[in-house]
């Protein structure tokens, strides 16, 4: 099975998710990459992570700025050498994917969080009815358009040295109608975002205040992660909505999530349940939290955290 | 001892009353409007439909859009949520020798009843009292039969806009004209984000708001049309859920006494009702009169309770909870029908009417009838010889001549009588029913619901603690209820942010969904509440208890399915 993957870059690097999903595509079969915007120089890391070829689509001004409908004239333009064309979950790649849905008339199944051959065939996993089951989902048309949720695969260095081919692009024209005029970020952080992070501290009401998420920042500072909330500490103010993880907010799975002063309502679990390995403090030994954490400590986080912060920055050594 | 209705809420009547804002030829013009997708609603589309194929030359005048209807739910049946013992009067009227009963998304015949009073671990079997006996109904899960009834509405030529609020009546020069719809993509403090969609002015020769209990619009247009009838309106509220089952159950049943309380000083009316759906599914429901006045009730937690019941154990046993939702129904029955149930250009139909039979806890017979004759009145606006005025007041003499009149009659002092406390009202009510209601007590006075002053009790201790198995504690039923609503949007809830803490208390305890919680405490005893607004699921309770819900972003809310 031939799969191509839209290895989404921002100004010279990959999102680890798109990476995530080459790996897993380099092993179900041949699998190339598409990237779009950005010299060849940026292949060997594609080829690293399982790419026999990568496309690169540079050169043109337009091709710069993260627009969706130049890349779908890209991917457009690939798409028919290929079973399958696959995305991991972005803001950019759900409008790129869309839209090579409509141009293709092909089928496209999103939030899925893995994928398999059956037989020959492809078979998609995607949660349903509020993450409380799998489902297996196919295509009926081809190419099979997948879009994937945010760490559904880890990126894995596999492969060696890729053949790159440089695409001849031919733009339409409604394509080149939309131009970037600024591009802003809303809440500048440090560290990796919440969609990226290995690790995430994550604080609830528990932390008392919101002076109190310091706590949170200095061990997620300590462990090189990033800082989530809940819902209720974001309703409440205490911190921006762009680091709601839960139902309504981002759905993550880091490695690691410690999890400060959360109850563990059902709202925020199904968007951090599929994390490697959770953590809870929390003093309330009856919160629901405690029945899926890999690790539960009952006790105040005020003494705790700051504790453990030390001992990672000594472990550190930083 | 406080009254919730000594705080009342930031509102008023003219925030939602408007004249159309969009320039001419950006206004969408419809033929008939229709306000909500739910029986009433859909009803008066689907005659419409039959009226329009029949009249041709009148439809041409309704335009190219003859009739629009607007649902705020994600789609129609998400927001629909009732027992349902169906009376099937209405239905068989609306759909005629097209449909038989078997045709329609039913769970089947109610096969037979029982009616128990209950104490805490005993169940007294009762012969059904007269209200009660449901021979020759069918069982439904409304949210189904909404989408049914959508699918013939859409058949017959109506356009449905779902996730579509209706924001503010349109008036001009004393008549309604339509409804402008709300706006989307607002972040919390009202400013634009990336997706805003302003709304839009709808206009219509006739709208009719067909919006369900606690309709938005509907008590905007009471108030500026001074349309209230002799009572004020109050309201029960319903707690439901569905649960898988191991073993089918082969009877409805309904359950008075325990777990409310039956003495007088409390108010407490109600009763739960366990119906099966099919050989694998049962709903069992809780319904409290929200005229209580403990603030420490909680209708959520009692059905938690009632589930542990050795008797709905048993029912229960092996099963596991599928959904849950929550609903007020209005009670406060004929005194309190709108009067008149038009106004220049406008129609009030089905439960925001307030037609509803409260002993025999049915109503959605009412509110596919309602719609049935309001669309055969909006109409008439369109035939020749006919004025607007003439064709939206024949509405009130066609509902006049109906069964909902003479039903609601029938039954106009029963739900007061149960304020004499639990065993006396019975008393009065069966005598009442089985004279047909000519045994008169007099026409008792009615309050509203935020006028009873609130007593704190210890009941809320008794509350059983969320084992997640058999009982469920708030958010994950909110979760249950598939409400997936956009935190980051206007608070869409008014009350009174500063308030003692007894109305707080109330509040907190009142609302299923856990919206409300008890703040910082103040020096002079008043305490703030704190809201999660996007956990509403729209029951409307806490318009009845001295607040004021209004509609938020279209596509907020549940997802009702199975309710």
């Amino acid at each position: 099975m031939r799969f191509l993957v839209f290895a989404e870059q921002h100004e010279g690097e990959f999102v680890k998710n798109s990476l995530g999903v080459l790996s897993k595509a380099a092993s179900l079969g041949d699998a190339d990459a598409v990237v779009v915007g950005a010299d060849a120089g940026l292949a060997p890391e594609l080829g690293k992570h399982g790419a026999k070829v990568v496309h690169v689509a540079a050169g043109d001004d337009t091709l710069a700025p993260p627009l969706p409908q130049p890349r779908v004239d890209v991917i457009a333009g690939l798409a028919p050498d290929y079973d399958a064309v696959l995305f991991g979950q972005s803001v950019l790649a759900a409008d790129v994917a869309a839209g090579l849905a409509a141009r293709l008339d092909a089928g496209l199944n999103w939030d899925l969080v893995d994928v398999e051959l059956q037989d020959g065939e492809l078979v998609g996993k995607r949660p349903a009815l509020q993450d409380s089951v799998l489902v297996e989902v196919g295509w009926k048309s081809t190419p099979a358009l997948a879009l994937f949720r945010s760490g559904a695969f880890d990126p894995k260095e596999s492969g060696g040295e890729p053949e790159v081919r440089d695409v001849d692009v031919q733009l339409e024209d409604f394509s080149t109608k939309v131009k970037m005029v600024e591009q802003a970020h809303a809440e500048e952080s440090s560290g990796p975002s919440i969609e990226d992070a290995d690790v995430i501290v994550a604080g609830g009401r528990g932390l008392g205040s919101p002076d109190n998420f310091t706590l949170a920042e200095d061990l997620a500072k300590a462990l090189g992660g990033a800082v989530g909330a809940t819902r209720a500490v974001v309703d409440a103010g205490w911190y921006p909505y762009s680091a709601q993880i839960g139902q309504t907010g981002k759905t993550v799975s880091p490695k690691l999530y410690v999890a400060l002063g959360i109850s563990g309502a059902i709202q925020h679990k199904v968007g951090m349940q599929s994390s490697g390995t959770i953590v809870a403090i929390n003093k309330d030994p009856n919160a629901p939290i405690f029945e899926f954490s890999d690790l539960g400590v009952v006790g105040d986080l005020h003494e705790i955290a700051p504790k453990l912060t030390e001992l990672v920055r000594a472990r550190k050594g930083s | 001892m406080s009254r919730a209705s000594n705080f009342p809420p930031p509102f008023s009547t003219a925030e939602f009353v408007a004249e159309p804002t969009d320039p001419a030829d950006e206004r969408i013009e419809v033929g008939i409007l229709v306000v909500g997708a739910g029986p009433a609603g859909l009803a008066c589309a689907i005659r419409l439909g039959q009226l329009i194929e029949e009249n041709p030359d009148v439809a041409e005048r309704l335009g190219e859009v003859p009739v629009a209807v607007l649902e705020k739910g994600k789609q129609p049946g998400s927001h629909l949520l009732s027992g349902a013992v169906v009376d099937p009067r209405g239905l068989r009227r609306l759909l005629g020798s097209r449909y038989r009963m078997e045709d329609l998304p039913t769970f089947g015949l109610v096969p037979a009843e029982s009616v128990y009073v209950l104490t805490r671990h005993t169940a007294l079997p009762i012969p059904p009292p007269p209200p009660m006996r449901n021979h020759g109904n069918w069982i439904f899960s409304l949210s189904q039969l909404g989408r049914f009834l959508a699918e013939r509405a859409e058949e017959g030529g109506a356009l449905i806009l779902p996730e579509t609020s209706a924001q503010k009546l349109l008036a001009l020069h004393g008549r309604v004209v339509g409804v402008r719809t709300g706006d989307k993509g607002r972040n919390r403090d009202g400013g634009e984000l990336g997706n805003f969609e302003a709304g839009s002015d709808l206009v219509a020769k006739v709208t009719v708001l067909a919006e369900g209990t606690q309709g938005h619009l509907t008590g905007v247009a009471l108030d500026r049309f001074g349309l209230r009838g002799d009572d004020p309106q109050v309201w029960e509220l319903g707690v439901k859920e569905v649960w898988k089952v191991a073993r089918p159950l082969d009877r409805i049943i309904h359950t008075l006494g325990w777990p409310l309380r039956t003495g007088k000083r409390y108010r407490e009316f109600g009763g739960s009702f366990i119906y099966p759906m099919g050989e694998d599914m049962v709903t069992i429901g809780l319904v409290v009169g929200l005229d209580y006045r403990d603030a420490s009730l909680s209708v959520h937690d009692l059905l938690q309770e009632l589930k542990t019941h050795p008797k709905i154990r048993r029912i229960l046993a092996g099963g596991e909870r599928v959904a849950w939702g929550a609903k007020t129904i209005p009670s406060g029955g004929f005194h309190a029908l709108p009067s008149p149930l038009h106004a220049p250009g406008l129609l009030l139909c089905g439960d925001a009417a307030g037609m509803v039979n409260i002993p025999r806890l049915k109503g959605v017979h009412y509110a596919i009838e309602s719609g049935r004759l309001a669309a055969e009145a909006a109409f008439r606006a369109f035939q020749r010889g006919e004025t607007p005025a003439s064709a939206v007041a024949s509405y009130d003499a066609a509902v006049r001549d109906s069964f909902i009149w003479s039903d609601l009659y029938e039954v106009r002092n029963m739900r007061q009588v149960f304020g004499h406390g639990f065993f006396v009202g019975g008393a009065l009510a069966s005598a009442m029913t089985v004279s047909k209601g000519r045994v008169e007590v007099g026409k008792l006075p009615a309050e509203p619901d935020a006028d009873q002053p609130l007593l704190v009790t210890d009941r809320d201790v008794s509350y059983p603690a969320p084992d997640g198995k058999l009982t469920f504690d708030k958010l994950s039923s909110v979760f249950a209820s598939g409400n997936k609503t956009r935190d980051d949007q206007p608070n869409h809830i008014r009350i009174e942010r500063r308030v003692p803490k007894e109305v707080a208390q109330m509040w907190a305890h009142m609302c299923p969904a856990q919206v409300y919680e008890i703040g910082a405490e103040d020096a002079d005893g008043t305490v703030r509440v704190e809201l999660a607004p996007s956990n509403c699921v729209q029951c409307g309770a806490i318009t009845a208890k001295g607040g004021r819900l209004t509609p938020p972003e279209g596509g907020s809310g549940p997802e009702y399915t199975v309710t």
